[in-house]
């Protein structure tokens, strides 16, 4: 976290342009920490704060780069950074750092530990016992049991009715005599009950 | 031996003799078939005095089968209600008994299933939790994993389950005994969503307890669905008869009052011959996993759907081979905490009619089949029969009106001769013909008056429903609307059964378990063939005859007000308006149980902490822009490495958007975790002109929030 009592004095003086891309630097770090639902104002404005000015800093060697992207990419490794040192584990790829917004929802940090957050070590032991602790699991242990289909045994007319049944399926000609064979005998029958 | 004594049961020992049951069937069906060869052979009698036409032949063959199926419906609640002045509660067959006076931990460990299918995870997750509480309650939950196992399609919606599952288990503590898996590719439908989890977790568990989406159970009679299990080696599947609640329409008020006041007789006559041979209803039912994991894998029938390939209705299917296998399949009829929801409008159940006509329409092919019992070739013709009723009663139907119309044109004399039942009983053509007809009525109507007065004669389930005037009110009100229903039905089924017999097949839609009702230009296309075939036959049979014309008028008023139904029954507001003055009214609304009220209050699924469903970052949308949501989203991933081709569509999502990419590609990059979380920084990072205004929107809404 920046020292409260650094400024931005390094970017002065500041044209019109610039203030409006540290505007939007700003807007889009301070909606970042809001995402990570951050409710205290004063917080969020110290943590703003902090993040703009080594992104300021970093601008005086990187003068190419857009503001903010300098200063989000700030906040995300500064907060993918601080998880890896409350989690304790290393922050090999970019995973963790979900593994890390992860621990933070599942602690509770929203409700119950804003005050910590970015801050250095030592942090409240129940803090970090409940960040350590959050994982989640979409499953218990693989406890295969197998399945195998058993083919249907049929009697007499059903074998004979399967046989011809995919005899139908595979031969559309097959279909279309049988289904016209049926037509036949029904509009036979029609006619021998109420036409004859 | 008494049953009340599990420890007793050896697992050759049936809890029901093998002779009690063979005799129980013979004296049921023997009955059924006795009256149904009784009135048809009248009929041919009568038939015979008017001198046999060609017609009379089929009209006799169709009679034979529908008076079959309306006398096998009565006497099941004849010989339930035999069964409950008879036996008692105490003397009768209940297979819950087998758990009555144990107490202690259970033996082994279970496990809750329940496949959702694009459903909504706010609600689905209540009733996970109101189940879990009610569990929690009886001190037994550490016994119980529970799994939400999902064959979703729609991504938004995929999404806002993982959200809704997370924070579930946040607030009860569920992370480890609360699981979520969503299968890539939804093969087999539900029965292979059921058998995924069975591969994978299934020899973690003795039984599972199957719900659905919509099912609600009490904890504690989950409880004792697994002592009765654990007791009982021999029984596979426990069946509960789930209860239809929270119905706000009218069709929905009518069904869940019917089943509630009807549905005990039919239970217990059910349960009186079908005994350790009974039927799966997919879901609220406990099954021994093992048995069910050994012989329950559906085999393909032969040929392609719609009466071929992959079996639909999988739940008959996989009771018989269960039975089929030395495994026994009870109905748990006195379990009462067993609930679940029905389609709220005619048009929407008769949309999961299609979907269950053409899997009970494939069953036909188990008829054939080797080594079924007799119970369960007597389930799967009932669940043929319950759809191909519908043609069959239409054919009785016009082949009765073409009869009318040919003695009409010809002007032959009604009775012309004497018959048997003349010379014997001394009572005329015409007489005979009015008792014939009151004896299908009574047919019809016995159910229902059997459970009104038994509901009106027990206190207790008198008051349960309000008193005697909302019962018979309500009773005399549900008929009424029944007999407009059914006339659209039949005529609704009949058309489906010509479908699947040219051979269209159907999908697998999800349910609608709410609306606000049919609109007019939905009801008028969906029942345009019942009306304009209710016009036509009406004006033949006033034609015909006045007197044919008021004999048809129920049917012919159904068919021709059939939108009108329709419409009305859909709406909610009359629905409450009945409600309001206790018309319909369960004794669920009245008092409603613990697990009712539980699952009201349940809420642990909402927070805003987490949250993928505000407008500006819905779904998608949000597993891409909130940090918590990707982070959720992420750690549910397998690890992957990307392509190339994989980078340059998730550039093409940043630059379009996400509706500028396909369904089947975003679904790509949601499978891919280094997708999702370059996606994620990429939103924060770019400035707003890099990237496709949704993000922008998406992530301008939190500061809105702070600035409100």
């Amino acid at each position: 976290m920046g020292s409260p009592h650094h400024s931005l004095i390094s970017l002065r003086p500041l044209s019109e342009e610039e203030l409006l891309e540290w505007e939007e630097a700003y807007a889009a770090v301070e909606a970042y920490l809001q995402a990570l639902r951050l409710r205290n104002r004063l917080l969020v404005a110290e943590l703003v704060r902090g993040i703009l000015t080594r992104a300021s800093a970093r601008r005086a060697t990187e003068p190419d780069q857009p503001a903010r992207h300098l200063a989000m990419e700030e906040a995300l490794s500064e907060i993918a950074e601080w998880t890896q040192d409350v989690l304790a584990v290393p922050l090999e790829n970019r995973r963790l750092a979900a593994r890390g917004r992860l621990a933070l929802l599942l602690a509770g940090m929203p409700d119950k530990w804003q005050g910590v957050f970015l801050t250095p070590a030592p942090w409240p032991p129940a803090f970090v016992e409940a960040m350590r602790s959050s994982y989640l699991a979409a499953g218990p242990r693989f406890a295969a049991l197998t399945m195998v289909p058993r083919p249907l045994e049929f009697n007499a007319i059903g074998t004979g009715a399967a046989q011809w049944w995919e005899t139908m399926d595979r031969k559309p000609i097959m279909r279309l005599m049988f289904a016209g064979l049926l037509t036949f005998l029904s509009a036979l029958a029609v006619w021998f009950i109420f036409l004859d | 031996m008494h049953p009340n004594d599990p420890s007793t049961f050896a697992s050759d020992h049936r809890y029901f003799s093998r002779w009690r049951t063979v005799l129980r069937r013979i004296v049921f069906f023997g009955s059924v078939l006795a009256v149904n060869t009784l009135a048809t052979l009248w009929l041919a009698d009568l038939f015979w005095s008017m001198g046999f036409q060609k017609a009379h032949f089929p009209l006799l063959a169709v009679f034979i089968v529908l008076n079959g199926l309306l006398v096998l419906g009565s006497f099941h609640a004849i010989f339930g209600a035999l069964d409950m002045v008879l036996a008692g509660r105490k003397r009768t067959v209940r297979i819950t008994r087998l758990a009555e006076g144990l107490s202690g931990p259970l033996k082994h460990r279970h496990a809750v299933v329940m496949p959702v299918y694009n459903e909504d995870s706010i609600k689905v997750c209540a009733r996970i939790e109101a189940i879990y509480r009610s569990i929690q309650a009886t001190g037994q939950l550490d016994s119980f994993d529970f799994f939400i196992l999902s064959d979703t399609r729609d991504l938004d919606l995929w999404v806002r389950e993982e959200v809704a599952w997370t924070n579930l288990c946040r607030r009860l503590g569920g992370f480890g005994r609360i699981y979520y898996r969503r299968r890539k590719t939804n093969e087999n439908r539900k029965a292979g969503n059921i058998g995924d989890f069975v591969r994978t977790w299934g020899g973690g568990y003795e039984a599972m307890l199957v719900l659905d989406a919509d099912s609600l159970m009490d904890g504690a009679d989950i409880v004792t669905m697994v002592r009765v299990m654990e007791s009982y080696p021999r029984l596979g599947i426990l069946q509960t008869p789930p209860k239809l609640i929270r119905g706000a329409s009218v069709f929905t008020r009518l069904q869940q009052f019917a089943m509630r006041l009807y549905g005990p007789l039919f239970i217990r006559g059910l349960n009186h011959w079908q005994l350790g041979g009974g039927s799966y209803w997919g879901h609220n039912a406990l099954i021994r996993l093992q048995p069910f994991s050994e012989f329950c894998e559906l085999p393909a029938l032969p040929g392609s759907e719609p009466f071929g390939g992959r079996i639909l209705s999988h739940d008959f299917v996989e009771a018989a081979l269960m039975v089929a296998e030395g495994w026994e399949v009870w109905l748990a009829w006195d379990i009462e905490g067993t609930y679940e929801e029905a389609p709220p409008t005619l048009v929407d159940h008769l949309i999961r009619d299609r979907r269950w006509m053409q899997g009970n329409l494939q069953h036909l092919w188990l008829i054939f089949a080797r080594k079924l019992p007799f119970p369960t070739r007597m389930h799967l013709f009932m669940g043929i029969m319950a759809y191909l009723g519908s043609p069959l009663w239409f054919l009785f139907l016009l082949l009765g009106t073409w009869i009318a119309w040919d003695r009409f044109s010809s002007n032959l004399s009604m009775l012309p001769f004497e018959n048997f039942a003349h010379r014997w009983f001394g009572i005329n053509g015409l007489q005979q013909s009015l008792i014939l007809a009151l004896f299908v009525f009574l047919l019809l109507f016995l159910p229902k008056i059997l459970a009104v007065t038994r509901a009106i004669a027990i206190p207790s389930i008198r008051r349960s429903f309000g008193g005697t005037m909302p019962l018979v009110a309500g009773s005399l009100f549900e008929t009424i609307v029944s007999m407009l229903l059914a006339p659209c039905i039949m005529a609704a089924h009949t058309v489906m059964v010509l479908g699947i017999v040219v051979g269209r097949s159907v999908g697998w839609g999800n349910q609608n378990r709410e609306t606000d009702g049919t609109s007019w230009p939905d009801a008028l296309r969906f029942h345009a063939f019942p009306m304009l075939l209710g016009i036509a036959w009406t004006i033949l049979a006033v034609k015909i005859s006045p007197g044919f014309a008021a004999w048809m008028s129920p049917i012919l008023a159904g068919l021709v007000l059939s939108p009108l139904v329709s419409v009305w029954t859909s709406r909610t507001r009359y629905g409450r308006g009945l409600a309001k003055h206790g018309i319909l009214n369960i004794p669920e609304e009245i008092s409603p149980p613990e697990i009712l009220r539980t699952a009201d209050l349940a809420n642990a699924a909402v927070d805003p902490a987490l949250d993928a469903t505000h407008p500006a970052r819905t779904g998608v949308v949000a597993a891409v822009v909130d940090p918590y949501v990707n982070g959720v989203h992420v750690s549910l991933l397998e690890p992957s490495e990307w392509s190339p081709a994989e980078e340059s569509l998730a550039e093409r999502l940043l630059a379009l958007g996400p509706d500028g990419i396909s369904k089947s590609e975003m679904s790509e990059l949601l499978y891919l975790a280094p997708a999702m979380l370059m996606v994620h920084r990429a939103v924060w990072l770019r400035p707003a002109d890099g990237i496709h205004p949704a993000w922008t929107q998406a992530v301008e809404s939190y500061r809105r929030r702070l600035d409100q």
